[in-house]
């Protein structure tokens, strides 16, 4: 029934099977693409590669075969018999979706024979399908009702309705993200297909024969995949839908606004689906360079965090010592005083994991003005050697679509998995379709696929980059044509840190030297949040170690939520001046609070991992007194005294675009180079390593509570309370 | 006297197949060569002694190898496996067989398609004797009483093919099937028959038995590859044909039992000889099994093309209370159209006389029904069996057939509206053909037959209830 | 074929039906007209109404108002306006509206737009 294993034995990985992707390079580096094959669809004559399956054909020309089974992301099933068309000089229709092209075929999607398959096929759907349009969450974008208007009978003729009744199937618990209707179910399969092949959790399957088969987990459990969220969308109908959006609106009634998520480092393209300025859900958006069609399920679900433990209006402390709400021009003067106040060298910036780049640069502008250099991040990165200084050392430099192509993945001290999941998906379809390996040093964690463990000590670097490890890795890593070496930049803080980073350094550029194709990355550093990239790149110091170390006196939090900044570590009469949009961490310690917008209130550019420059739009208004982040900057320094040069939003991305061009050049990712140089100015960092690789991130309930929104996600907490329960029963 | 010196002398001759056979015309004993076509034949009566294939059919003799071996099993294997892949797919076509598993594809062309060079997988031979067809029990008998038959056949159609293993894949229900086979498998093992070196030809050849699990669906030739690969036993889309892409991803031929079995006997005996039974097209022997409402039910291998009359009358003791007692036959196992008593009084049974009557071969499972029988009953239960059966995969036949069985059982009782029987047609016409598997049209077409022959008894009965119960709910909703 | 069409619409557009004026000089000597007629009322504007405003006040405050529409070019709109300003000219020379009606002109409660960037901030206004 399915087609990957076979595939996979014959290693046929046909160009149109993977998505075709305008902007690849490595696509073509298959060698010499075989000779056109014309095929006539409807008379309209088109050539296509050998391999392509009439459906893919049609949709060449335009036509738009109906298909419930077939996803182009998916093996083909051919299940569904939808799309099944008449061929010339073939007795019987032909299912279009599993049929590749012969030379010369005639293809007719719109003859009587065709129509009445389909008409057939759709009558049989709906014989056993429930009545619940009403009250069943995917009216309004479901398939089956899209395609019966299109291309079914307009009457019934299933008298048995009234003898014997439709077929009613038990619901199945799968968790708490999705809600089961398996009476909906017309076994489609695709949610079986995505579970074995994209998420690597093969536990969704058919038990049961004929009319009573039934798609499920044969044994009540839960669906354990950070990307579970997607076989929402992939269903065609309403058997899987959202748990936490069931019976929440229609989709006529929402307006989606195109966005960008910033729960993880890879900042996946989103739909913002809101109504009456709420926000209803988040879908994703295609984009094959990063997140293909997929979603991870802390950006899917968390959106329900952006409602609670909002900071809606500025507070201060009283003379009690509680934080009571004020009005703006109070909390401005008074967090302007306590600036001005202070000596600029105990003036501390610390930018949190959700911070934007225009606030970040409206913030490093207002305290280099007031003469402070303190700006700082949240997570660390060396600044011996070339430190951020050469981009190239921190970001992804072969691209997460190039992953793809990789034939061996080195993976270094990163939970892949639940740090970027949508990464860890590219590596998974690699090692499928293109048999690429795949090692890690670090503790053994479950990456959906199979790898090969080296360790987890430190040293195993060392080793690597000096060729002297005598492990088989080393010899695939030499002979591989395109090795990729993920390190996360988790393991960057310990004392070991620069050396680690300079043997990382060492080994790729040893890699890189020898391959043959000169365009090919193999350096990756691996972020952990949305806003560290364009920190790095505006100027911020990686890491509040020192900062904090050197006491200061005024401490401006901008979101900065991860509980690096504590009471304890700073001196008694510090003032903590705290800007974000969630009553945190943060704002917990704060002096003075200051209610800022979060990713979806506000037209804000983010950096990815890759160091692509994105950005998100204004879905819903900021509630209460809430402002932009860096208008409230602006407002601050012209209290000050010290205004910042923009007004508007295009001012400010001038300003960006002073700092560096690429943080407003939105969609593309700058080639970057200096990897030779940043290698030789760490050389000196090389010292002896001995250290454990451990991330942070190792099981699935560590996953869904990693920053201000998803902790403050109720959503997320039943995820958390849900995996919890599923570890401790039997299956 | 002469005929008969004149028949032995064919026998012993043909076995070496050099010279033509000798034949009687005009009561003058001419040789013909091997050139010239065999003399047309119109009649297609019983099968003499000497031509039969199957000679432990009822299981009266020893079905060991010694037995087998004293039956002419496993002689001269060697020298037809030297004589190379070439000559024995030559030698099948020429024999005109057709897969005796239902579809009736020549084998030798199926064979051929083998034939490509290697790309470094290798090539499997699976034999399918997952026989769930209701009606038939040919493949039991060979696998119980004339194992060895199939072992040498295995062997035989594997180096046609260049196979390097052979898998036969029995139906879990036939444990004493499966133990003989398995014996039998064994002893030729033991004398150096199979394995490395198989009869001493240097051809290693492997055969495996692999018992299933109850699945008619497991009988379709790429659900059966996935159920010996481990998975559930869906089917496959083809193409890829088993012949690209089969058991493990190499090159596979599913063959049926009775296919494979009579394989070593053509060998031995000439494809010409085989050729010579049947019309043209329709040529060799099969197994018929007779059941249903006949004096005694029987398996027996007949010519093909054997009037279906004669059959009956000659060996299942004619239909019970006479052949003006009969109501319809079902010709080739459930999954054929049923033909009514005039149509069975001159139809010949082979492929294409059938397929003339509307109906087809199949297996060749004969089901007679005469007057007693309940005939929309008889055929309703034959479509809950395929529901029962169904895998689920596709959308026809899992909703399709299952609606056709809950309108098959209101005609049963009557309850339903003479619209019904053409909309009942038309969702036949809905999933035959339409569906991944031939599962969909086997369901379709006894539904068809009985539309197509037996439309007044449906519409009786549909009177009959009318009267007692009033018109039923079907004809107010549709 | 589209030139045509636009030029057959151009030509409809000219001859709509004038509401008074026939053409822009004619509208021009109405609204200078109507200007004059409230300029010489203006004394007896904070005569009788008794406004806490000087002459000179009023003077600006028309001019302000005239000033508002100053780039209407359709010549029925202009027609219409100074047909209002007629009506309200009415309805102060008749002593149809009373002081509040007049005060009102200066918009008291009217808050202004915040167009520098911390009001705008501390208003929450885009």
């Amino acid at each position: 029934m399915l087609r990957q294993p076979l595939s996979r034995a014959l290693a046929l990985s046909s160009p149109a099977r993977v998505a075709p992707l305008a902007a690849r390079r490595y696509a073509d580096a298959v060698p010499a693409q075989p000779e056109k094959v014309e095929v006539f669809i409807d008379d309209q004559p088109v050539h296509v590669l050998p391999g392509t399956t009439v459906l893919q054909a049609a949709a060449q020309v335009g036509v738009e075969i109906p298909r419930f089974c077939y996803h182009e992301r998916l093996a083909v099933a051919g299940n569904c018999r939808m799309c099944l068309v008449e061929v010339e000089k073939s007795p019987k229709p032909v299912a279009a979706c599993a049929m590749p092209v012969m030379k010369g075929m005639r293809v007719k999607t719109n003859s009587d024979l065709t129509r009445k398959a389909r008409e057939g096929v759709m009558e049989f759907l709906l014989v056993n399908h429930p009545l619940d349009c009403p009250i069943c969450d995917q009216g309004g974008e479901c398939d089956l009702q899209d395609q019966s208007m299109a291309f079914g009978s307009d009457r019934s003729r299933f008298t048995d309705i009234h003898f014997s009744g439709k077929r009613a199937v038990e619901d199945k618990d799968v968790g708490p993200l999705i809600k089961t209707i398996m009476t909906r179910c017309i076994h489609c399969t695709r949610c079986i297909r995505f579970a074995s092949e994209v998420a690597g959790v093969d536990d969704f399957g058919t038990t049961g024969r004929g009319t009573e088969m039934q798609v499920g987990t044969y044994v009540e459990k839960m669906f354990l995949s950070e990307l579970s969220g997607n076989i929402i969308d992939l269903c065609p109908v309403g058997a899987l839908t959202s748990k936490p959006y069931s019976f929440a609106a229609r989709p006529w009634e929402t307006r989606r606004i195109d966005s960008v998520d910033v729960l993880d480092p890879l900042g996946s393209n989103i739909v913002v689906a809101t109504r009456t300025n709420e926000v209803l859900r988040i879908l994703p958006r295609t984009n094959e360079e990063i997140n293909e069609e997929w979603l991870s399920d802390k950006s899917r679900f968390a959106c329900d965090g952006l409602k609670r433990q909002r900071l809606v209006t500025p507070m201060l402390k009283d003379s009690r010592g509680n934080l009571a709400p004020v009005e703006w021009e109070d909390a401005v003067v008074a967090a302007a005083r306590a600036l001005r106040d202070c000596p600029p060298d105990k003036l501390l910036a610390v930018a949190g994991g959700l911070a934007d780049a225009e606030a970040l640069v409206a913030l490093k502008d207002l305290l280099n003005r007031l003469g402070s250099e303190h700006v700082c991040t949240e997570h660390y990165f060396p600044t011996q050697g070339a430190g951020t200084d050469l981009r190239s050392s921190y970001l992804l430099n072969t691209k997460i679509a190039n992953v793809e192509d990789a034939d061996f993945v080195l993976l270094i001290g990163t939970n892949t998995r639940f740090e970027a999941p949508l990464l860890n998906a590219r590596i998974r379809k690699a090692f499928i379709h293109k048999e690429t390996d795949v090692a890690l040093v670090g503790p053994k964690v479950d990456l959906t696929y199979e790898y090969t463990h080296v360790g987890d000590s430190a040293s195993i670097v060392k080793d690597f980059a000096s060729g002297t490890s005598s492990h088989e890795v080393m010899k695939r890593l030499q002979q591989a044509k395109r090795p990729v070496v993920i390190l996360g930049a988790d393991q960057l803080k310990s004392e070991e840190g620069p050396a680690l980073l300079a043997y990382t350094q060492e080994l790729a550029h040893k890699l890189q030297e020898n391959l043959q194709d000169k365009e090919w990355k193999v350096l990756n550093v691996l972020q952990r949040t949305a806003s560290q990239v364009a920190a790095l790149d505006i100027g911020y110091q990686p890491g509040v170690g020192q900062a904090l170390a050197a006491g200061p006196k005024v401490v401006y939090l901008l979101g900065a939520d991860s509980g690096v900044v504590t009471r304890e570590s700073l001196p008694e009469d510090v003032t903590i001046i705290y800007q974000g949009h969630h009553g945190d961490v943060g704002a917990s310690i704060a002096d003075i609070v200051l209610p800022g917008a979060a990713y979806t209130e506000k037209r804000a550019t983010y950096v990815n991992a890759e160091g692509r420059a994105q950005q998100t739009l204004v879905a819903v208004s900021p509630p209460g007194k809430a402002r932009e982040d860096w208008k409230i900057i602006r407002a601050l320094s012209e209290v000050l005294g010290a205004g910042l040069p923009y007004d508007t939003l295009d001012e400010v991305r001038d300003r960006l675009s002073q700092v560096s061009p690429a943080l407003v050049a939105y969609g593309d990712v700058q080639p970057n180079n200096y990897f030779a140089q940043a290698r030789a100015l760490a050389q000196s960092l090389q010292k002896p390593v001995s250290g454990k690789l451990d991330v942070q991130l190792k099981q699935l309930e560590d996953f869904f509570m990693t920053d201000a929104i998803s902790r403050a996600s109720p959503t997320m907490a039943k995820c958390v309370q849900a995996v919890l329960k599923q570890k401790n029963s039997p299956y | 006297m002469a005929g008969a010196l004149a028949r032995v002398i064919r026998g012993t001759k043909t076995n070496l197949g050099i010279v033509g056979p000798l034949a009687n015309i005009n009561n003058v004993p001419v040789r013909f060569q091997q050139t010239q076509a065999p003399p047309t034949k119109s009649k297609y009566g019983p099968l003499a002694d000497q031509d039969r294939i199957f000679t432990n059919l009822y299981g009266r003799h020893d079905w060991r190898l010694k037995g087998a071996m004293a039956r002419g099993d496993w002689y001269l294997t060697k020298e037809i496996l030297l004589k190379g892949t070439d000559w024995i797919v030559n030698e099948m076509k020429t024999s005109g067989l057709r897969g005796r598993g239902g579809a009736g594809f020549p084998t030798g062309m199926k064979w051929s398609f083998m034939n490509k060079p290697s790309d470094g997988r290798p090539k499997y031979l699976v034999v399918n004797a997952d026989e769930g067809e209701p009606g038939t029990c040919k493949d039991r008998e060979i696998m119980r009483h004339d194992p060895h038959k199939l072992v040498e056949g295995c062997l035989i159609a594997g180096k046609a093919m260049g196979a390097q293993a052979a898998y036969i894949y029995i139906r879990g229900e036939f444990y004493n099937e499966a133990s003989n086979l398995q014996v039998a498998i064994a002893e030729a093992y033991q004398a150096g028959l199979i394995g490395k070196n198989a009869c001493g030809s240097g051809y290693d050849f492997d055969v495996f038995v692999h018992r299933g699990a109850g699945a008619y669906i497991c009988g379709e030739e790429t659900a059966l590859i996935e159920s010996i690969e481990g998975k559930q036993g869906k089917p496959r889309l083809k193409p890829p044909f088993p012949a690209d892409v089969g058991l493990f991803g190499c090159p596979t031929t599913v063959n049926n039992v009775e296919t494979i079995a009579v394989a070593p006997t053509i060998c031995r005996r000439g494809g010409k000889w085989f050729a010579s039974f049947g019309r043209a097209r329709n040529s060799g022997t099969k197994l018929f099994n007779i059941s249903g409402h006949v004096n005694t039910p029987c398996t027996v291998e007949e010519e093909m093309s054997i009037p279906l009359k004669e059959l009956i009358e000659r060996h299942a003791g004619g239909v019970c209370g006479g052949w003006d007692n009969l109501l319809a036959i079902i010709p080739g196992g459930s999954s054929t159209p049923l033909i009514p008593k005039d149509v069975c009084s001159t139809v010949l049974m082979d492929f294409d006389g059938l397929v003339a009557a509307q109906t087809s071969l199949g297996t060749a499972a004969i089901i007679v029904m005469d007057k007693s029988t309940d005939i929309v009953k008889a055929i309703a239960r034959l479509i809950m069996f395929y529901k029962h059966e169904s895998c689920g995969q596709c959308t026809p036949c899992r909703e399709g057939v299952s609606w056709m069985n809950k309108i098959m059982y209101r005609f049963v009782e009557g309850n339903a509206s003479p619209k019904e029987i053409d909309m009942l047609w038309e969702i036949s016409k809905q999933i035959e053909g339409h569906t991944i598997c031939a599962l969909g049209d086997g369901a379709a077409w006894p539904v068809q037959g009985l539309i197509r022959h037996f439309r007044p008894e449906l519409e009786r009965r549909m009177q009959v209830w009318a009267c007692t119960h009033g018109p039923s709910m079907a004809e107010k909703l549709y | 074929m589209a030139g045509t069409g636009r030029e057959t619409v151009r030509a409809a557009i000219r001859q709509v039906r004038p509401i008074m004026s026939t053409d822009f000089w004619e509208a021009r000597r109405r609204a200078l007209g109507l200007y004059k007629a409230f300029y010489r009322y203006i004394p007896y504007i904070v005569k009788y109404f008794d406004i806490p405003k000087t002459e000179n006040d009023c003077r600006w405050k028309i001019r302000e108002y005239f000033y508002k529409n100053a780039c209407v070019t359709d010549i029925r709109v202009i027609d219409l306006l100074v047909l209002k300003g007629y009506m309200e000219l009415k309805e102060i020379t008749h002593s149809w509206s009373q002081k509040g009606h007049i005060m009102a002109y200066w918009q008291p409660t009217v808050e202004r737009k915040p167009c520098d960037f911390i009001c705008k901030f501390l208003t929450g206004v885009d």
